[in-house]
C-alpha cells in the first residue's frame, strides 16, 4: 500500500508541471485534473491508514468541486474561443476587450 | 503486492502521457485511463462506493466532456508546435522536483505510520450515515455549488454566442 503515497504525490507534481508548462488552455484543464486525481488518492490513503470516514467524504466533496471546476473552465474555453479564435495562452494579452 | 506495482505502472505511464503526448485529443483518452486505473487502486484499497462514483463522474463524464469540447473547437487548426521557452522550462521541472522532493521526504519519514492499515467500520452504510448526519450541510452546500455551475455554464457559454450574432 506504501507504493501508492508515492503514486500520488508523483501524479501531483506531474500535474503541476504540466499546468506550468502546456500552452493551451484545454491541456491545462487535463493537467488539473491529474492534480486532483492525485490529492483525492492521498485522501484516501489517509483514511485507510487512520480509520477516519471523513477523508473519503472529503473525496466525495473533491470530485463535486472538480465536476464544477472542469464545467466551468471549458464553457470559458468555448466563450473565449468564439471571441478570440484561440485557446493558446500566449495570445491571450488583454482581458477586458 | 504484485498488483499494486502492476497497477502503480499503468497509472504512471498513462500520467506521463497526459502531460507529454503531443496531440491532445490522446492526452484527454490518456486521463480518462489514468482515472480509471486509479479507481482500480480504489477498488483494491477496499473503497467500492468510491470507485464507482470516480468511474461514473471523473472518468465517465469529465473525460467525455473534454472530448466532446475538442470537438465543438476545431483542434486541427492548433498544432503544439509553438516555440518553447527554455527557461521556463528549466525553472519549472526544477521548481516541480523540489516540491516532489520535499513531500516524498515527507513520505517517507512516516512510512510506518501511514502504511498501517487500520480496520475500522469502512462499511457504506457508516459513510453514508457520516454523510447525512456530520456532513449535511456541506453536501447541500454541493449540490447549490452544481446548480450554481450549471447556470454559470449556461450564461458563460451563451454570452459569446450572442457577442458573435451582434458582430
Amino acid at each position: 500500500m506504501s507504493i501508492y503515497y508515492y503514486l500520488s504525490i508523483f501524479l501531483f507534481c506531474l500535474g503541476l508541471l504540466g499546468t506550468i508548462l502546456k500552452k493551451d488552455l484545454i491541456s491545462m484543464l487535463l493537467c488539473l485534473e491529474l492534480m486532483m486525481g492525485g490529492v483525492a488518492l492521498l485522501f484516501i490513503l489517509f483514511s485507510k491508514s487512520t480509520g477516519f470516514l471523513d477523508a473519503q467524504l472529503m473525496v466525495v466533496f473533491t470530485l463535486i468541486v472538480s465536476a464544477c471546476e472542469v464545467a466551468v473552465g471549458l464553457s470559458l474555453i468555448i466563450a473565449l474561443y468564439r471571441k478570440k479564435q484561440t485557446i493558446y495562452t500566449d495570445d491571450i494579452k488583454i482581458i477586458t476587450e | 503486492m504484485a498488483a499494486d506495482i502492476l497497477l502503480t505502472f499503468i497509472t504512471v505511464v498513462f500520467a506521463l502521457m497526459v502531460v507529454f503526448s503531443k496531440r491532445t485529443v490522446v492526452a484527454a483518452f490518456s486521463l480518462l485511463m489514468t482515472l480509471l486505473s486509479i479507481a482500480m487502486i480504489y477498488f483494491q484499497l477496499g473503497t467500492v462506493f468510491l470507485s464507482a462514483v470516480q468511474v461514473l463522474i471523473n472518468a465517465g463524464a469529465i473525460a467525455i466532456l473534454f472530448v466532446f469540447v475538442m470537438m465543438l473547437i476545431n483542434l486541427e487548426n492548433f498544432t503544439n508546435n509553438r516555440e518553447k521557452n527554455k527557461t521556463k522550462l528549466i525553472i519549472a521541472t526544477f521548481t516541480v522536483l523540489v516540491i516532489l522532493g520535499v513531500l516524498a521526504l515527507v513520505i517517507n519519514n512516516n512510512i510506518e505510520t501511514l502504511s498501517l492499515v487500520n480496520l475500522a467500520d469502512n462499511s457504506m452504510k457508516a459513510l453514508f450515515e457520516k454523510l447525512f448526519t456530520t456532513y449535511y450541510l456541506p453536501f447541500e452546500m454541493a449540490t447549490v455549488l452544481l446548480l450554481a455551475a450549471i447556470v454559470a455554464c449556461v450564461v458563460i457559454a451563451s454570452h459569446g454566442k450572442k457577442a458573435e450574432e451582434k458582430q
